[in-house]
């Protein structure tokens, strides 16, 4: 199971298939990157050279004051094309409540209908998990207006709390599914034994299964938090203003009816990148976890 | 189940809505209900309105005034004028939401779309507004303006937001398309007609390895737009008078296959019908357009020798004529409306009065925004015959000329924009070769008349 | 793989389940807040806007429209040719998109699972796309594909000394394909991280037995590999076809469907109509046909979930 063991038992004559595997792999890894990379150095370039005819491969020095307009320090330009000051701050609270508090949300439901699915036998069970997963298959944009207007009427709209329930709304189906995989990979002896020993369905449920779950759940947990931090049709239409404006939305006021700022884009996407890469590589050791016991299999 | 479901989540939607007392889209969602009972604040302040000086000094004491506002490049600076009208009446302005010019326009079609309107003042355009009265989310400001206080606005501005009857904007600032041409490569003077912009932009090509001879913003109302003002200036109407539209006439077709031969010849950017307003700019500033139609406002941008390679390189002049002998300008005017649902109308158009003062004026123009108000065009004449710029004087005279008499707004009709969504992918066909420019246009004009039936305008 | 109790156990052991009154309520209690949650966030809003697309509704009528009944499921359907043209349009897309991605994602799963270290580095890396918001990869590949100042005529510029124009974006394959390329770029690690979550999991002996009998690489690929991991690649890929949508954001961004509707997809499409065009009923309808289509994908693909992992089996 584990990639050192098997590693090993590879012959030493297949080393230099190893290495051009390994060459190749870094190979692709860099074009996959290079927008990556392109984001950040658009970042800290001069503005004239961004757009430049010829091209300007070799920058002729580097600018960091799409940085300092962002965090509200004073600059020789300032901010170019965007009126006041941009409340990043805010932004960035707002997302990332937004999708830490959804992501949550729609872990703890998700794991408890996942549960339900892959461990009780009721009548129209089959039914509601198909309905589940159609409610997946609507795209942001077809629900927009008619979304907007409830809000409207409920006082959700421009709200936090509006926000993180509608990803979890989102997130819900693809958790579920994945979890209810997840439970199924654990051997219901287990569980069973744990009820000789006298726990309830509960305690078994919160002893035996959940524990064995958790790497199941990092993964999940991934997937619904990129889902709500990317999120970009339904967020622009429920959020308005600095009281609940995610980064997405935020990023596109960068681009203006006749003048856009692409380099304070770019500097925004990268503040924008910076947790949600700390994110990934913290879970994502329990991702491949996870997903390895079993969840995504038919 | 979900039949359950459904009556509880109808049952909360009709409490909280009633509690909402937005009674116009609950209209929309319960049929049989159409006329709810909640108050129309609409008519009651219009015939009051010698109510709110009561108070001596500071007639909006206590109140907010909520505002929905168009915020990015320096549309911005001229609510630094806010804070002052604060202190002069005691209101408070809060800004419900700011964005860019089609943003805000798509947040207020929405919002009137949706009864959820909650502020009082909203950014207006001339080119957007007939939607929004359309959609019954404005007040007529006939009441709240006198003759006096409008005498001071150019007329052609105030006439083009006049519908129905009614005042709907009081404009704050206008742009007109105008020829720009580079003075380096060879132009010595600009071209009169349409033919001859035609030919002349095939010749700068040919001449100038690596200058495109011109180009136009080639997608959505920025490309239908462009053609309109061409197809006018070569006498082709929209619409007849009963609104049929008629655009796939001698004119229409011509203008249509000007841009075909100009973009099939090379005179144009190959990936020009990706292009908006900034793009074109762009290629603008990047020296390799030799002249085009573009709007004053970039002016100072292109003036700046950090943004620009074009900068002292390039001369203004009216638009060219077409067969008909007229100059057509594609304009536009920005300015401010009241919302139907706003409560503090009295206050709404105190506020409106005091951005479009000669104060916001000026303040304005010293942005390079061409303002509303003829006095204080006198004023920023005589100011630029002081500067060491020789072109900022021209500029005035030529766009006070243009407003005066090319100021051509695209049919003041709320399908103005549903049309264009029409028409620039057709104008994109036919300029990439996909259909033939008579074609074409038979087919958008048949489009257009089947959504203006839909919209009730044959009976 | 995974150990499973044999039948009877299983059906013993969920009767159970089933003795006391509480317990039987425990699944309800459970489902019943995802439920709530999901049918005022998604289902409402359906219902809603599946009442509209039967009215002349638009944007600047909102208080007085007409219910007109199937007018406009029947105007598009057999009065649209750009609908169906659309329609065609998107199901390719995501047919090859689907593909590509598979075939990339499976190659790069491979080769991460095959090296030697760097792994999680690797991982992180290659998920890096997945962190993008779909907006900005709709602002970047546009920016990569401009014709005069993109990236990618640059680079062509730089290789060959000579400027070149192609408009990535506006000729006929080519904006076609640059869609397609920004979608895959955006999409393929799903791919590689389902798929290198299969590779992980294969069990070796079957491998080992293979290399004792002197398979050859591509024999155990074939016979061995390939087989044992069809599970998860049905899973990534219907999940990716369901997901396909999110494609909307790029392709807006990158080309509005345009020039000349030649990248036009069913929802950069329904965007132009319902809210540009204001016609949101006629947008509605677009959008139920479109996603009732998509519901007989998922029922078929859920269904079949269903019968595979319910049922007890192994898949």
């Amino acid at each position: 199971m584990s990639v050192a063991t098997r590693t090993k038992s590879f012959s030493r004559s297949r080393r230099r298939g190893r290495i051009l595997n390994e060459i190749f792999l870094w190979f692709v890894l860099f074009i996959f990157f290079i927008p990556v990379l392109w984001i950040i150095l658009t970042s800290v370039r001069i503005r004239s050279e961004i757009n430049a005819f010829p091209p300007v491969w070799i920058p002729s020095g580097f600018s960091f004051d799409s940085y300092k307009i962002l965090f509200g320090m004073p600059t020789p330009e300032g901010a170019f094309g965007l009126g006041g000051s941009i409340p990043v701050g805010d932004y960035a609270r707002n997302s990332i409540v937004i999708s830490l508090v959804s992501t949550l949300f729609a872990l703890v439901l998700g794991t408890a209908a996942g549960f339900v699915f892959a461990r009780f036998k009721f009548r129209y069970k089959n039914g509601t998990f198909l309905a589940m997963m159609l409610f997946r298959a609507i795209p942001g944009i077809a629900l927009s207006l008619p979304l907007f207007i409830l809000y409207a009427r409920l006082g959700l709209s421009d709200t936090v709390p509006g926000m993180i329930l509608i990803y979890v709304a989102l997130n819900i189906p693809f958790t579920a599914w994945l979890m209810d995989g997840f439970f199924r990979a654990i051997p219901e002896e287990l569980e069973d034994a744990a009820r000789i020993d006298g726990c309830s369905h509960w305690g078994a449920f919160v002893r035996v299964d959940l524990p064995l779950a958790l790497p199941g759940a990092a993964a999940a947990g991934i997937f619904a938090f990129l889902t709500s931090w990317n999120e970009f049709a339904l967020a622009s239409i429920i959020t308005r203003t600095p009281a609940s404006r995610t980064f997405p939305p935020a990023l596109f006021e960068f681009t203006g009816q006749f003048v856009s700022d692409w380099r304070g884009m770019t500097a925004m996407s990268v503040l924008m990148l910076i947790p949600a890469v700390i994110f990934v590589a913290i879970v994502q050791r329990q991702l491949m976890e996870g997903l390895t016991s079993g969840a995504t299999k038919g | 189940m979900s039949e359950k479901k459904k009556k509880v989540s109808r049952r909360e939607f009709l409490k909280l809505s009633g509690i909402a007392g937005g009674a116009a889209a609950l209209a929309a969602c319960a049929p049989a209900a159409p006329q709810a009972p909640a108050e129309q604040p609409a008519e009651q302040p219009a015939e009051q309105p010698t109510q709110a000086p009561a108070v001596v000094g500071k007639p909006f004491a206590g109140k907010t005034l909520r505002m929905h506002a168009i915020s990015g490049a320096n549309y911005d600076e001229l609510y630094k004028l806010i804070p002052a009208w604060e202190e002069k009446t005691g209101a408070k302005v809060e800004f419900v939401f700011k964005g860019n010019g089609f943003e805000t326009d798509k947040r207020l079609v929405q919002d009137f779309a949706a009864g959820t309107v909650d502020y009082d003042v909203c950014w207006d355009h001339s080119s957007f507004f007939s939607q929004y009265v359309k959609a019954g989310g404005l007040e007529p400001l006939d009441n709240y303006f006198s003759e006096e206080e409008l005498a001071d606005f150019i007329p052609s501005l105030l006439d083009a937001t006049r519908k129905d009857g009614h005042l709907w904007v009081i404009p704050r600032h206008f742009d007109i398309s105008c020829l720009h041409y580079r003075t380096d490569i060879g132009i010595e003077k600009p071209p009169e007609t349409w033919d001859e912009f035609k030919q002349m932009a095939i010749d700068i090509t040919k001449n100038n390895p690596g200058i495109f001879g011109t180009q136009f913003a080639g997608k959505e109302e920025a490309l239908t737009g462009r053609w309109y003002e061409i197809q006018t200036a070569e006498g082709g109407e929209l619409f007849n008078e009963k609104w049929e539209p008629i655009f796939n006439g001698p004119a229409a077709v011509k203008a249509a296959t000007m841009l075909a031969e100009l973009y099939q010849a090379g005179a144009m950017p190959p990936d020009m019908t990706n292009y908006l307003w900034e793009d074109v700019a762009t290629q603008w500033v990047n020296g390799i357009i030799g002249m085009y139609t573009e709007w004053y406002g970039w002016y100072s941008f292109f003036q700046d020798p950090n943004s620009s390679k074009v900068a002292g390189k390039f001369d203004l002049a009216r638009q060219p004529k077409g067969d008909a002998g007229i100059h057509s300008g594609w304009a536009g005017h920005h300015g401010f409306s009241i919302t139907k649902a706003s409560k503090e109308k009295e206050m709404a158009a105190d506020l409106i009065k005091w951005l479009t003062s000669p104060d916001g004026n000026r303040l304005e123009a010293k942005l390079g925004f061409l303002v509303s108000r003829q006095s204080v065009w006198d004023e920023i004449i005589a100011e630029a015959e002081g500067s060491d710029d020789p072109l900022a004087k021209k500029r005035l005279e030529l766009a006070l000329l243009q407003a005066r008499e090319d100021f051509k707004t695209p049919p003041l009709i709320a399908e103005w924009i549903p049309m264009s969504n029409i028409v620039y992918p057709i104008l994109q066909q036919i300029m990439l070769g996909d259909k033939e420019p008579q074609a074409g246009l038979d087919e958008a004009v048949e489009k257009t008349y089947e959504l203006m039936k839909e919209a009730g305008y044959y009976g | 793989m995974t150990t499973r109790p044999l039948a009877q156990e299983a059906v013993a052991s969920r009767r159970r389940w089933r003795i006391s009154l509480s317990e039987r309520h425990l699944p309800f209690i459970l489902l019943l807040p995802s439920v709530i949650i999901m049918l005022l966030v998604i289902g409402f809003p359906m219902l809603y806007s599946l009442y509209l697309s039967l009215t002349s509704y638009t944007l600047t009528t909102a208080q007085n429209y007409d219910f007109i009944g199937l007018k406009n499921y029947a105007t598009l359907l057999f009065d649209d040719p750009l609908f169906w043209a659309s329609f065609g349009r998107t199901v390719l897309f995501i047919t090859l998109a689907v593909n590509i991605e598979f075939l990339l994602g499976l190659g790069i799963a491979h080769l991460i699972a095959r090296a030697i270290r760097g792994q999680s580095v690797a991982r992180t890396l290659i998920m890096m796309p997945m962190m993008f918001a779909p907006i900005l990869v709709g602002f970047q590949f546009k920016w990569f594909f401009n014709a005069q100042v993109g990236l990618v005529n640059n680079i062509l510029y730089a290789i060959t000394g000579e400027p070149h124009f192609i408009p990535w974006l506006i000729d006929k394959p080519l904006g076609f394909i640059s869609i397609l390329i920004a979608e895959i770029w955006m999409s393929t690690p799903f791919m590689v991280v389902i798929l290198e979550a299969g590779i992980l999991s294969l069990p070796q002996e079957p491998f080992e037995a293979a290399e004792v009998d002197g398979a050859s690489g591509w024999q155990k690929f074939r016979h061995l590999t390939l087989p044992m991991l069809l599970p998860f690649i049905y899973t990534a890929m219907a999940i990716r076809s369901l997901d396909i949508a999110r494609a909307y954001d790029v392709v807006q961004i990158m080309t509005g469907g345009g020039p000349a509707n030649r990248t036009e997809l069913i929802w950069t499409y329904v965007n132009r109509l319902a809210f540009t065009g204001q016609q949101f009923a006629v947008g509605a309808a677009m959008s139920y046909i479109t996603v009732i289509f998509s519901w007989i994908f998922t029922w078929w693909f859920f269904y079949n979930v269903i019968k595979s992992r319910w049922a007890g089996g192994q898949s």
